[in-house]
């Protein structure tokens, strides 16, 4: 039993890291809790769906383009939306919920449900891990994920765009003053954010089916990993993921499944109340130390 | 002169004209006022979506035969569906109610017929559809045996309420009785349960464990998952572990689908025997999972959800569903919908009226063949009285998922082929060939 929970338990962390990623990366950029982040997860798959089954393209060109797709939505998120209200948290709440939830309610009304909808996995076949049987998909998962962790970092700290990003994140206003294009960074936080949850949707699909109904507990699990591990903290995220990740599973083998939904929950509820800022996060660390 | 000859010519015509539209009125009321079919479904799930093609289906067949013969007159159906919601996670209950108190109040149903879908959605209705003195033919989703047993403790309130489908008690008696010809037949006697948290699942469940139990059988573990939980792995990897042969499982949410993956990913060597499955029972089952689904044993509850000769309507239905639909009959919910319709076109009929004790007092007195047996109801429960034998009463069916196709194996009466056990248990679990 314990070789399972630990290596299901690494491939759930993974998993919730992937999923979270793009909201933890959307916000330390430019402040925007993209509410609408459950919502491109599905509307990603279906993309894909719709290009390899109905255009009939490569698969890896439909999820490529899909994956292209999303960040362009999520950059005309702001550019369309939130631009008219930004330096607002509660109207830019309101706005990418409020769009999040008619994107789902649209693929609802055009027919996007029941399970008839899922993607073919990447990878084929399966390993024996610990005596514990794995498939390539799932380790797949793992690799994606520590991979996408990995190139985030070369990113924001070693190209301009990243540090750029990074400047933002620390002080918005002395980074226009040194020319940084404010509205610009914010565009492209959203395009990335956007970019990486559509990715993971490419690679966690495949593992269940595409629902609409999933858009609220990716939305959940993304806020969960990010108020844990603190909001704009990439490396919060990873620490969150696992703790969430391993919570979960063991939650699920020793009390029973019935109470992993109440896992992630209670992450949120917990840190809100002992330590606002989460674990890594500094955004409200002088309030805390007040 | 001529002023007055032209105002009693007017009032004449006028006069005449108001007797015409009157007895126009009337006649059409007579006629061809339809009888409007109130249906609270969850249109976005199988359950729900399923029923309501079956239900029009049936319509459309008595309309082009001229209606339903009452009193005097023939009258059409008018099929009115509204979307409950309530099978998706986190919908009120309250919603479902609001559906089928619209469905009296604005849609004036005469009768209600299909849902609500979820168990608790049907139990909170009865009090509601009861108030409103409306008779209710519970065709889909709800299995609670709650439901049948509040009727016979309190018949004068809810006697307009019947339910044409199978429900818990009785699948769990089906399921037992299979496991326990697989035991006769393979020797197996080790089960892992996992289960959905909704009433019906919870309920067979308990029966299943408590019933297997007595009967010599290890009962592993009994799980039960939130619904919508997207992973099973750490359950399933239990079941390998703990060595079940049986892995039994209910869940009538879509994200049974990634159950079924993962039973393939992860090489569990148990035969999965499913009840009420919507991802494992619906024809497209093996192309959305992949293949995954193969071996896979599930219940659509009712004959007819999948291809069987059990009554000479079975294939009838079948056909004019797969034609009028494209796809074949699609699971739980089918096959008792269409048959609904016919049931209460005979109870009207034989009434002679659409008022509700009349239509109580007729459907009690139920006897026909539909397409999953002889249809009759317990005249205290109001619950379709089953069967192993289709011409004796309500017939269940379970089928497996070999070489792409849904094969039903189990009541023997109605078998179109044996159950295969998955290559992956070894001989000494008692596989066979």
């Amino acid at each position: 039993m314990v070789p399972s929970l630990i290596i299901y338990g690494l491939i759930n962390s993974v998993a919730l890291a992937l999923i979270a990623l793009g909201f933890s990366l959307t916000y330390g950029i430019s402040r925007v809790a993209n509410f609408s982040h459950g919502a491109l997860y599905v509307v990603t798959g279906f993309a894909a769906w719709l290009l390899l089954n109905r255009v009939q393209l490569n698969y890896y060109l439909a999820v490529f383009l899909a994956v292209v797709l999303i960040s362009v939505i999520g950059a005309s998120i702001y550019r369309l939306a939130l631009i008219r209200v930004r330096g607002m948290p509660l109207l830019e709440i309101i706005v990418t919920f409020a769009l999040g939830t008619a994107a789902l309610e649209a693929l609802r009304f055009f027919g996007f449900f029941g399970s008839n909808y899922s993607l073919p996995p990447l990878f084929r076949g399966g390993v024996t891990l610990l005596g514990v049987p794995v498939d390539t998909q799932r380790l797949a998962v793992v690799v994606i994920g520590g991979t996408l962790v990995f190139i985030l970092w070369l990113v924001t700290h070693h190209t301009r765009v990243g540090l750029a990003f990074r400047a933002m994140a620390q002080d918005e206003q002395a980074a226009m003053m040194l020319g940084i294009d404010s509205d610009l960074m914010a565009t492209w936080s959203l395009a990335l954010g956007a970019a990486l949850v559509g990715l993971s949707a490419i690679v966690l699909l495949p593992l269940s089916f595409i629902a609409t109904e999933s858009g609220a507990n990716i939305l959940v699990s993304a806020i969960a990993v990010c108020i844990l591990g603190g909001l704009e903290s990439t490396a919060g995220v990873i620490v969150a993921s696992l703790l969430i990740g391993y919570a979960q599973i063991l939650t699920v083998a020793y009390l029973g499944p019935h109470y992993q939904m109440i896992v992630a929950l209670l992450a949120i509820l917990v840190t809100l109340i002992v330590k606002p800022s989460g674990l890594f996060g500094k955004q409200k660390e002088l309030e805390e130390r007040v | 002169m001529k002023m007055k000859t032209f105002r009693l010519l007017l009032m004449t015509g006028l006069a005449a004209g108001c007797v015409l539209l009157a007895a126009a009125s009337a006649f059409s009321q007579q006629k061809g006022q339809p009888i409007v079919i109130g249906a609270p479904l969850s249109t976005q799930y199988l359950y729900g979506w399923d029923a309501q093609r079956a239900m029009l289906l049936a319509v459309e067949e008595i309309n082009a035969k001229g209606g339903v013969q009452v009193g005097n007159a023939r009258r059409p159906f008018r099929l009115e569906v509204l979307d409950t919601r309530d099978l998706e996670p986190g919908v009120p209950l309250s919603e479902a109610m609001l559906v089928v108190e619209k469905l009296i109040l604005e849609k004036k149903a005469d009768v209600l017929m299909g849902g609500p879908v979820r168990s608790e959605a049907a139990l909170a209705a009865m009090d509601l559809i009861s108030k409103h003195k409306k008779v209710s033919i519970l065709t889909t989703g709800s299995l609670t045996p709650a439901y049948h047993r509040r009727i016979g403790e309190n018949y004068s309130k809810y006697k307009y309420l019947f339910r044409i489908t199978s429900e818990a008690g009785q699948l769990a008696k089906e399921a037992v009785d299979l496991f326990e010809s697989l035991k006769q037949e393979h020797g197996f006697d080790q089960i892992f349960i996992m289960v959905q948290d909704v009433a019906h699942a919870r309920a067979i469940s308990d029966i299943v464990s408590k019933t297997l139990g007595s009967k010599g059988w290890k009962v592993l573990g009994s799980e039960v998952y939130p619904t919508g939980a997207l992973d099973y792995s750490t359950g399933l990897l239990k079941a390998r572990d703990q060595k079940a042969q049986i892995l039994f499982v209910w869940m009538d949410h879509p994200e049974i689908a990634i159950l079924v993956k993962q039973w393939k990913d992860l090489k569990i060597p148990a035969l999965p025997i499913a009840g009420i499955s919507s991802a494992v029972e619906q024809p497209g089952g093996w192309a959305n999972t992949d293949g995954a689904v193969a071996y896979w044993v599930a219940s659509p509850a009712n004959a007819g959800n999948a291809p069987s000769n059990a009554t000479p309507l079975t294939m009838k239905f079948y056909e004019a569903y797969k034609k009028r639909w494209l796809v074949e009959p699609e699971g739980y919910g089918t096959s008792s919908s269409y048959t609904a319709v016919y049931v209460l076109a005979d109870a009207i009929r034989r009434a002679g009226s659409l008022e509700s004790d009349r239509l109580v007092a007729a459907l009690e007195k139920t006897d026909l063949i539909g397409v999953y047996g002889k249809i009759a109801f317990d005249p205290k429960t109001h619950q379709v009285i089953p069967s192993y034998n289709p011409k004796e009463g309500a017939v269940g069916t379970w089928f497996q998922w070999q070489d792409g196709k849904r094969v039903v194996t189990w009541p023997a009466t109605i078998a179109m082929g044996k159950i295969r056990i998955p290559p992956l248990m070894s001989p000494s679990k008692g596989a066979t060939k």
